[in-house]
């Protein structure tokens, strides 16, 4: 079977624990990534953010495709991050795959994320193979972005299920108030 | 026309730049990431886990330290317990990784405990210590995995601790 080749990525980790950043650093380096560029709290990755949108050639890299962040940090916290990173106007790209790792892991919490735009969650204390799965999801499962007007992130059906009966969803491809964006 | 529709709903649908970027642009689906590199990550973990109990010890002093404050200065335990439920988060996260699943289950356990909103007594403080007790005999002794016996113990007289002193 053909390999995945990580050496293009430029990768994003944001993690506040010394000890954890330097497995996780180690872990994407051993797995080919290119690019690990890591930051210690929310805060420091949208500075790091706004710079790849702003003077590229100076934040180092000319892209980021994949941020890899914790969810308890201080001052600025993992959704705080998610947040900046799907809504602000600064953001260099609203559609960036995210995954969050977090020990927490109750139903409610990682509504919360969904709710915000979540792409992946990854819950600590997580595991080698975990990471891998979840990088391997992202790669070949990315799904479509959907904006409404009290969501915007990747769409929260992941699956699609065949329905026997009548197709009775108010919305389809082809209804007037929906708008399909190709890029 | 399009600018007379009300859009409600816009979906984006983008081609796959993660995917060209590392499995090159034939769009073949069996692609996998590298065994033998996440042999080598898995290796390079267990390498580190070596370092864990050294630096999860220091973490441990800490807690111990927040158990002092309580003791010493009754009136800000509410705080304290603030900090111990925070450095207990971090630990339950890390624990399992590095092989100590005990530290995590502990860890969790004293999370949920410093939640508690009413008055914090004496007793809710000696859990505490039971707390970091058990998690310092979990490392001194490296009882990794579920620890068999040692660590069905250890569970246990954390049990018997919360059951005496929890009012």
């Amino acid at each position: 079977m053909a390999k995945f080749d990580f050496d293009r990525l430029a990768i994003l980790l944001v993690e506040d624990s010394p000890f954890i950043r330097s497995l996780l650093i180690n872990s994407l380096k051993i797995l080919g990534v290119g690019t690990v560029i890591t930051k210690d709290h929310g805060g420091q990755a949208i500075s790091f953010l706004k710079q790849v949108k702003e003077d590229p050639m100076k934040a180092g890299v000319m892209s980021v495709d994949l941020i890899i962040s914790n969810w308890m940090m201080s001052p600025v916290d993992g959704m705080m991050l998610l947040r900046w990173v799907r809504r602000h106007k600064d953001s260099p790209d609203r559609f960036i795959p995210f995954i969050m790792i977090s020990g927490y892991s109750s139903k409610r919490r990682v509504n919360e994320a969904r709710e915000m735009g979540l792409t992946e969650f990854l819950t600590k204390p997580f595991t080698i193979q975990a990471i891998c799965d979840k990088l391997t999801l992202l790669i070949q499962h990315p799904r479509q972005f959907v904006h409404t007007k009290d969501y915007f992130g990747p769409d929260r059906r992941r699956q699609k299920v065949d329905f026997p009966g009548e197709e009775r969803r108010l919305l389809n491809d082809k209804s007037d108030c929906v708008e399909i964006i190709r890029g | 026309m399009a600018d007379k529709k009300k859009i409600s709903v816009r979906f984006y649908r983008f081609k796959n730049k993660l995917k060209e970027k590392t499995a090159g642009l034939g769009g073949d689906e069996n692609v996998e990431i590298s065994p033998e590199a996440l042999a080598e990550a898995e290796a390079a973990l267990a390498d580190m886990s070596e370092d864990y109990p050294d630096w999860v010890s220091g973490t441990i002093d800490k807690l111990s330290e927040q158990h002092r404050n309580c003791v010493e200065n009754a009136d800000k335990r509410k705080e304290y317990f603030q900090e111990i439920r925070e450095i207990a988060h971090d630990m339950k996260g890390q624990g399992g990784t590095f092989g100590y699943p005990l530290i995590s289950a502990f860890s969790d356990g004293l999370y949920g405990f410093a939640d508690s909103r009413g008055k914090l007594t004496d007793d809710h403080v000696e859990i505490i210590k039971a707390h970091v007790d058990a998690m310092r005999a979990v490392i001194s002794n490296r009882v990794k995995g579920d620890g068999g016996e040692i660590g069905a113990e250890l569970t246990k007289g954390l049990e018997m601790a919360i059951a005496k002193y929890k009012v």
